[in-house]
């Protein structure tokens, strides 16, 4: 399966799934930077916890609430084929 | 070797003479929730002082510690997330702290779960050049979850002394004292210098392993019971009722009962009174102290008998949330009510203060990430959150009433506040910023920090509320005996009686409001004792007050945070709503025939 298939935006997987940051858009830097800081960054694994009422995700062992439109920014690669 | 000897190694540091002059400084620095203030807590023992740092309201503590043999000044700053780009006013300051004049050496804390995010500041905090310490700390939670880190080799890889520690048992503290003389500038490799992301990430890698976890499933089964909807709104539901409880009941009732009534009015008040007859000759000079309006009898009296017993109920409630880290997981479900109204989920932190104390509330809306976020969340404060005197007097009076009149009191307000956030959001200009919030784990926090908390507060509390009671009393008096006070009832009086629907003797209070909202508030509770006013008055007469504008020492913290124009604004704004919203709560209920 080509590696476009296996990428996601973060906004897209359901809980419980899990997967490898490859991209966190630029196109707000101010977010990307807050992301960053936040160890939101590509190669850190995440995983999906929750997605109502807030998008809940762990990354790393750092657990993170975030609004709908962050979560689209952040593209993920996920595990299975 | 002892700390003053570290920093001779470093090749900028001044003279061994004048190292003398002032004892060694040590900052802790780290991420926030990893740990600092347990561990400041263990390398100081129990001596510390809090101060401002200068020209902000960011607070610091300081203390005393024993490090190779020498005392040396330990500086705990706030928590941070970054040390470059744009920082927070926090950042800002402990960024500042890091001046070669202020600190001598950093001791960094970290969460060993979250090494990468550690050593992102790592990395950053080597391009400040101060000599280090990098503390790993809560390792005993980190085995829990399967991470092992190879501390000595991360040692060699940096240059800088790595300890392990569980500050909350003191584990690995007097590793971390002997091993403050052996700080160190880290070095990084050149290639990557600057890209601090590249470098934790390869770093963590390199010296982490991740084993098969092993317990921390009551930790995480607990953090999904709180944040999932179905599970996490009842119990919500539970943490506000067990406020009630503790604050309202307790703090409110039990609390005040004993201080006022046990304390104030059979011993200092009368001692008082006794004293100063006998010592003051002057009729006027006694009528100040210990009078109707007295600064002992009535000043002294509401700041510490009624007040400061709810005040501290409600800090150490307070205290006991934040450290067990549940209050940013009620940020998810509050976050998209609070985008409609401009702000975001983050919001919620100064709204829960604010049950507490208004003032304070206002203080913390800094932490907000936009000048209209802050000007909103102000106004709303001003507007619509209750604080713990004014609940007390809700539920005191109210809960007397019915059920249906504080369901009819707190649906108004919330509305309101709902209706004035959204247009607010609509009209003041600016954006709103995005909700990203860090999750701290679920803890059972520790008592002691709790109570260290809440006395820092309550001395918050003593040192700039009660002069402002004072204030307020000692006005009161002046207006009463230049009889000005009479005169300002008479203005009011049409507006209160005619507008309201209240008695007249409500003007008074009102008056006393302005100055002073829990002030009108107790004055409320004494007409209602008296039964003066019936079940709609009652429920006018509250929702005036608490949509009315804040205490003078609230409306000084609005200056001071958003200055006197928008203060003044809000002030105005808040004002007409209150009386607008009271009057028609009054011919709605009136011309409904409601009686509760």
């Amino acid at each position: 399966m080509s590696r476009s298939e296996r990428t996601h935006r973060l906004s897209a997987l359901g809980p419980g799934a899990r997967g490898r940051i490859v991209r966190v858009s630029r196109e707000n830097p101010d977010r990307a930077d807050r992301l960053m800081a936040l160890g939101v960054t590509p190669g850190a694994v995440v995983t999906v916890l929750q997605r109502f009422p807030g998008v809940v995700f762990l990354c790393d062992h750092t657990e993170l609430a975030v609004e709908p439109a962050v979560a689209r920014a952040i593209v993920v690669e996920t595990d299975e084929a | 070797m002892s700390c003053a000897q570290a920093a001779v190694r470093e090749s900028a540091a001044p003279p061994v003479l004048t190292l003398r002059s002032r004892p060694r400084r040590i900052a802790l620095v780290g991420n926030a929730n990893v740990g600092k203030s347990v561990l400041f807590g263990r390398l100081t023992g129990q001596y510390a002082v809090v101060s401002n740092y200068p020209g902000t309201t960011v607070s610091l503590t300081k203390g005393r510690m024993m490090a190779g043999g020498e005392v040396c000044e330990l500086i705990d700053t706030p928590g941070v997330t970054a040390l470059e780009g744009a920082l927070t006013e926090d950042e800002l300051v402990a960024r500042r702290i890091l001046d070669p004049g202020d600190t001598d050496v950093v001791i960094q804390v970290a969460d060993a779960r979250n090494l990468r995010r550690g050593l992102m500041l790592t990395s950053q905090l080597s391009a400040v050049g101060r000599p280090m310490v990098l503390v790993l700390n809560m390792t005993d939670e980190a085995r829990v979850h399967g991470i092992v880190i190879d501390a000595d080799g991360l040692s060699a890889r940096l240059g800088i002394p790595v300890v392990e520690t569980v500050a909350t048992e003191g584990r690995g503290i007097a590793e971390l004292r002997e091993a403050i003389g052996r700080a160190a500038v880290p070095s990084f490799d050149a290639a990557h210098r600057g890209d601090h992301a590249r470098v934790a990430h390869d770093l963590a890698v390199a010296h982490r392993r991740q084993r098969r976890r092993s317990a921390a499933r009551v930790q995480e089964r607990l953090g999904r019971l709180v944040r999932e909807p179905l599970t996490g709104l009842p119990i919500l539901a539970l943490v506000l009722y067990g406020m009630y409880l503790a604050v309202g009941v307790f703090g409110a009732q039990t609390l005040v009962e004993l201080v006022e009534a046990g304390l104030f009015e059979r011993v200092i008040n009368p001692g008082a009174i006794a004293l100063v007859n006998r010592v003051v000759p002057w009729a006027i000079a006694r009528d100040f102290l210990v009078g109707e309006y007295g600064l002992i009898t009535m000043g002294l009296t509401y700041a510490m008998a009624i007040v400061l017993p709810v005040v501290a109920t409600f800090f150490f409630v307070f205290g006991f949330l934040e450290d067990s880290g549940y209050i940013p997981r009620l940020a998810i479900f509050s976050d998209r009510i609070f985008r409609v109204m401009g702000l975001n989920g983050k919001a919620v932190l100064p709204m829960v203060l604010g049950l507490g104390c208004d003032t304070m509330a206002t203080m913390t809306t800094r932490i907000l990430g936009t000048p209209k976020e802050r000007l909103i969340a102000v106004l709303l404060l001003a507007l619509g959150i209750p604080c713990s005197a004014q609940l007390a007097t809700i539920f005191g009076i109210l809960g007397g009433v019915s059920f249906a009149a504080l369901v009819t009191l707190f649906g108004v307000v919330l509305t309101q506040m709902f209706f004035v956030g959204f247009l607010a959001a609509r009209a003041i200009p600016g954006e709103r910023s995005e909700f990203i919030m860090e999750l701290p784990p679920l803890r059972l926090p520790q008592l002691g920090n709790i109570i260290r908390k809440t006395l820092l507060r309550v001395r918050w509390y003593l040192g700039e509320a009660v002069p402002l009671f004072l204030i307020g009393t000692a006005l009161l008096f002046v207006l009463s005996k230049a009889g000005l006070l009479t005169r300002l009832t008479d203005a009011a009086e049409p507006v209160v009686a005619g507008l309201l629907g209240l008695p007249r003797d409500a003007a008074a209070v009102f008056v006393m409001g302005f100055l002073r909202r829990d002030y009108g508030a107790a004055g409320l509770f004494q007409m209602s004792k008296a039964g003066q006013l019936d079940g709609v008055q009652a429920v006018v007469a509250l929702t005036v007050m608490t949509l009315f504008v804040p205490c003078v020492a609230n409306f000084l913290m609005m200056v001071k945070e958003q200055g006197p124009k928008a203060a003044l604004r809000i002030l105005g704004v808040v004002t007409v709503i209150a009386l607008g919203t009271g009057a028609v709560l009054n011919a709605v209920l009136r011309g409904l025939n409601v009686s509760f």
